[in-house]
């Protein structure tokens, strides 16, 4: 039912100039060479500023270091120290736990603020702004201020909950609790606006189709809404999930990695700046790499169909 | 075919890149001026460093030194010199290097040796400060300024100051008791203030971590427990709520609140509590040197800067000069003290009547002869690494303390080659 | 409650219009009522998000005014001396140069981003193009390695090329390292957008790429202004890339997030929160207002047929 009310939304293939032998549009530029010299900038500048460390950095992973003296070709070694050590482990736990949890109330008070950020009432300027608040202070501060609250000196929070000297920041499962809920604030408004963004680009006929339809609210929302959402919950979720998968700055100035909140960007913070071991660091590097990289193509390719529909199937029959 | 179009693409991008390329960067003096790179409040305009820079450009014109601020963080400033270092980059002539930074510095081979001068500063500098700038029985940097830790107490809550860690707690937890306050506060965050911290206790317990000449490990896990043991045992009675989460600030708005009896921290706190008119601390409060476990003496881990010349250098003499200069005239050292509050590391300084009436520089005079470096080894970052993951979760009751220390005993034994 | 015409002929029909007519009375006080009910869960709703926003920014402004340490140590966020001293400190070490290094970089970045991004994301959801999956993955990939990671060799690079300490060589990275976040948020807005409209262009003469900037390019303007947004407000907050490739001078390149870093006590081990509350608050203030101007374009559309607000 969804597919069909939606259908007027969505990007129909009706036959475009790129089917079959490519037709020379006007200036000489067919559709299939524009498409080249569209995407060419963005390849370029990107390839430019980030091919040549990703690949310095998996070479070096495969080199064997003591501190900063190289000590030979290692292959595979820096990875094996890495699975096998527990910390690696631990690292990817509180991660993934980090991940899930923040992402995940993330999304739902972002969808929550986008909602009502789209709907028309009075003071709605001023609650727009003030959505946006949290994320437009810089982490490394969001994250000092956080401490400052949480922490027992001098204890913002416990006074203003009248818990007395509650160590939110020093015991196990609290500590995790404080760094997801700062990260939740900060990054919640982030969520909201690619949502309220992806809200305005539903036609208001759709709607009104389903309203005259007999849809009630939660089946408005249900069927038209996030259907036709998907695609900005999508990107939305994808960048969030790789964000937090890497994330470094809120564990590291919050509990700096105590009570197994070590993330793995603090491990590999470790290994290249503070404890530095050239191979290693980039071995637990390419790891996180790796890792966040399957899960992101796991996202693509659910947003894929949404995006290339049409052109990327005939594309892909080559 | 249509492949020249997207080269033209590209082409934009590369012109861009090639007209940031072409805007000169900033670096290599050839001029003869020199660059410190120092971090911290004092390198800030107006602060003593500066005033020292100062100093040393106008009576030496020809080899003028100015001072590139590195950020506030230790960790940060470390990071920087690396880079540039790393790079072989010329940028700075001059570096301002934490007393546990000295071995990886020389290990990378960052460092000009000091060797032709040694005498000149081994002369003139408190024992444990030279042996900071030392790696390898070589000299690499000149020693700058010092730290020890102090043992602040209240006046009004304390009658004599403890001279047991046990005794320390006793007090303060019949004292915090009556009052309705904690007990002592100090740095028992996961940092490296932690690690200092434990040292401490474990140092005062007869504990050593290696042999003189560092060629042997000699850390004894019985006394790492027995301290650890200690810290656990006293985290919810004896310790502040908010031990575990504490660093320098937090110990001292704590003790400068009037919520802790004793306090470990650095001399800089005193300055701060005693200008605090409305703090209970205020004119209640004294500092003495930190207690041991075996109740003899005085044990204090050292901190502090010093001055290294960087291997990639292009004035190396120079350099050299300024930091013999900076680490052995009487007038500059004496300067960190009078107009800084920062410990000289030169011996005279402390026997100046001009520091008499100054209850820190005399309290640091009696402690820094005893205090006692971090091992300035290449490895010490991940010795002090190893150290908060394992005693960290020990004494917090989330990990087994002998199974903690039996680590901790079997990591420094790696770092021996 | 449209095809109410009434045509009153008859009694009965007036008895059952009157009928009719209390029907519709009861329904509007039920109606009304539940508006209310709404507007007060509405409001309430509204509290409680306001207040979950701002309070933290709340403190961060009353601790920026306060002065000294007994109050700033103070968990009472009403406890003084309050005074502008913080902020005259922040002045006084150059900020404003950091805000203007802060926009240029930012604001580059900005620009590109959506100039090459929204070319690039056009071509993915309208264009033919080979394998555009794995064009989206490899887009993805870029910005998915450990930041850390890249410094120490990006590090090498910029100062052969002369990059550091230049807004270059912080726009370039940037501008780089949140390409792939613009070409997804801006591949689903172009691809939301109905094919059919900029195939009706290309019937009416205009070249693919008149199509794209004319047709397709505002219809996608919520997104466009979200992704900038994004971008601006990532760029301004960066903090890694921006301390070691322009830590220092903010005659230079410095920004704002490093100018903080760099702050310090009066003395060694001080922390100077007050100095940097007050400048967390100062470097809000003019995120505040762009984040409102770049949204008023992302809720156009709405604002033309909604209720004033």
């Amino acid at each position: 039912m969804a597919e069909t009310t939606v259908t007027p939304g969505r990007p129909t293939r009706s036959g475009n100039g790129g089917r079959g032998s490519p037709r020379p549009v006007r200036q000489g530029l067919s559709e299939r060479a524009l498409g080249k010299v569209f995407v060419s900038p963005s390849i370029i500048l990107m390839a430019m500023v980030a091919l040549f460390p990703v690949l310095y950095a998996f070479v070096l992973s495969l080199y064997l270091y003591t501190r900063r003296q190289p000590i030979g070709f290692g292959g595979i070694d820096n990875y094996v120290r890495a699975l096998t050590d527990s910390r690696f482990w631990d690292s990817i736990q509180f991660t993934f736990i980090f991940t899930v949890t923040s992402v995940t109330a993330e999304f739902l008070i972002g969808l929550g603020f986008a909602l009502l950020m789209n709907q028309a009432f009075r003071g709605r300027g001023v609650t727009r702004a003030a959505i946006l608040i949290p994320w437009v202070i810089p982490t490394v501060i969001a994250a000092q201020m956080w401490f400052f609250m949480f922490n027992v000196t001098p204890g913002f929070i416990n006074s203003v909950l009248g818990l007395g000297n509650f160590n939110w920041l020093g015991q196990s499962g609290w500590a995790t609790f404080t760094v997801v809920f700062a990260d939740v604030w900060k990054t919640a408004p982030f969520v909201a606006l690619l949502l309220l963004a992806g809200l305005q680009t539903i036609p208001n006929d759709v709607y009104e189709s389903a309203r005259v339809d007999g849809a009630g609210m939660f089946a408005r929302f249900w069927y038209v809404t996030l259907p036709l959402l998907k695609p900005a919950i999508l990107v939305a979720l994808l960048f969030r999930t790789v964000d937090a998968l890497r994330v470094y700055d809120l564990p590291q100035v919050m509990t700096r990695g105590a009570f197994g909140t070590e993330s793995l960007s603090m491990l590999v913070q470790q290994y290249v700046v503070r404890t530095p071991n050239p191979g290693y660091g980039a071995a637990l590097s390419t790891l996180t790499f790796i890792v966040v990289l399957g899960i992101g193509i796991i996202f693509v390719r659910l947003l894929g169909r949404d995006l290339v529909i049409g052109s990327g199937v005939e594309g892909g029959r080559r | 075919m249509k492949s020249y179009k997207s080269w033209l693409a590209s082409g934009g991008v590369l012109a861009l890149l090639a007209v940031a390329a072409c805007t000169p960067g900033t670096g290599d003096d050839e001029d003869g001026e020199m660059v410190w790179a120092i971090g911290g409040s004092e390198a800030q305009p107006g602060g003593i460093h500066q005033r020292i820079a100062e100093m040393w450009s106008e009576q030496n014109p020809d080899n003028p030194i100015r001072i590139e601020v590195l950020p506030e963080a230790a960790d940060q400033q470390r990071e920087q010199q690396a880079l540039e270092l790393q790079a072989g980059g010329s940028g700075f002539d001059v570096l301002g290097v934490d007393v546990i930074w000295t071995g990886e510095y020389s290990e990378n081979d960052w460092l000009e040796s000091l060797e032709d001068v040694r005498a000149e500063i081994e002369a003139v500098t408190l024992p444990g400060p030279f042996e900071s700038a030392t790696w390898g029985g070589e000299l690499w940097a000149a020693p700058y300024n010092s730290n020890a830790g102090f043992l602040y107490y209240r006046t009004d809550l304390v009658d004599t100051p403890p001279t047991t860690w046990e005794e320390m707690c006793e007090v303060a937890t019949s004292a915090a008791e009556e009052e309705g306050i904690a007990g002592f506060v100090g740095q028992g965050a996961r940092y490296e203030g932690f690690v200092v911290n434990w040292l401490e206790y474990y140092w005062s317990n007869g504990g050593e971590l290696y042999n003189e000449d560092q060629t042997q490990v000699t850390f004894d896990t019985a006394a790492a427990a027995e301290v650890t043991e200690f810290m656990n045992e006293n985290l919810d009675t004896c310790f502040a709520p908010g031990f575990n989460t504490a660093q320098e600030e937090e110990a001292r708005n704590e003790f400068q609140g009037g919520n802790a009896v004793f306090m470990r921290n650095w001399p800089y706190a005193y300055a701060l509590i005693e200008d605090d008119e409305g703090s209970p601390a205020n004119g209640n409060f004294d500092v003495a040197p930190l207690p041991t476990f075996t109740g003899d003496g005085t044990i204090s881990a050292l901190g502090g800067f010093n001055n290294a010349v960087s291997a990639f250098s292009n004035n190396t003499e120079a350099a050299k000069d300024f930091v013999v200069w900076a680490a052995t005239n009487e007038e500059v050292q004496t300067m960190l003290a009078t107009e800084a509050s920062l410990p000289p590391t030169m011996a005279s300084v402390y026997d100046d009547p001009a520091l008499a009436g100054d209850p820190v520089m005399a309290l640091l005079g009696d402690v820094l002869g005893d205090a006692r470096a971090r091992p300035p080894s290449p490895a010490w970052n991940e010795i002090s690494v190893e150290m908060q993951n394992n005693l960290f979760p020990a004494y917090n009751g989330d990990a087994d303390i002998n199974t903690a220390v039996e680590n901790v005993r079997t990591f420094l034994e790696g770092t021996i080659d | 409650m449209t095809s109410m015409t009434p045509t009153p002929t008859g009694s009965v029909q007036e008895r059952a219009l009157d009928t009719r007519a209390e029907e519709l009375e009861r329904e509007k006080r039920v109606l009304n009522r539940m508006n209310t009910l709404r507007m007060w869960g509405k409001t309430a709703l509204l509290g409680v998000i306001l207040f979950w926003c701002l309070f933290p920014f709340f403190w961060l402004i009353m601790t920026s005014l306060k002065q000294g340490d007994p109050a700033l140590n103070d968990p009472n966020l009403f406890r003084g001396p309050f005074g502008l001293q913080n902020y005259v400190a922040v002045f006084q070490q150059d900020f404003h140069l950091n805000l203007r290094n802060s926009f240029v970089v930012a604001g580059m970045t900005t620009i590109l981003c959506i100039a090459i991004g929204s070319l690039c994301a056009y071509a993915i959801a309208r264009l033919p193009l080979k394998r555009k999956i794995l064009l989206l993955s490899a887009v993805l990939a870029v910005s998915l390695f450990p930041p850390v990671a890249l410094v120490p060799p990006l590090y090498e690079v910029w100062r052969t090329l002369g990059l550091l300490n230049t807004y270059e060589g912080l726009y370039l990275p940037y501008t780089a390292f949140t390409l792939p976040l613009t070409i997804f948020i801006l591949t689903t807005f172009f691809a939301s957008i109905p094919a059919d409209l900029a195939e009706a262009a290309k019937v009416d003469g205009a070249t693919p790429f008149q199509a794209f900037y004319r047709i397709i390019f505002p219809l996608a303007a919520p997104g466009v202004f979200a992704a900038a947004i994004i971008v601006f407000v990532l760029a301004w907050n960066e903090f890694l890339l921006a301390s070691t490739f322009a830590p220092r001078n903010p005659e230079v390149a410095q920004t704002v997030p490093v100018a903080i870093a760099a702050f310090t006590g009066a003395v060694e081990f001080q922390r100077p929160i007050g100095t940097i509350t007050a400048a967390s608050v100062v470097v809000t203030i003019p995120m505040i207002i762009i984040a409102l101007v770049f949204q008023r374009r992302i809720v156009a559309g709405l604002t033309a047929g909604g209720v004033k607000g």
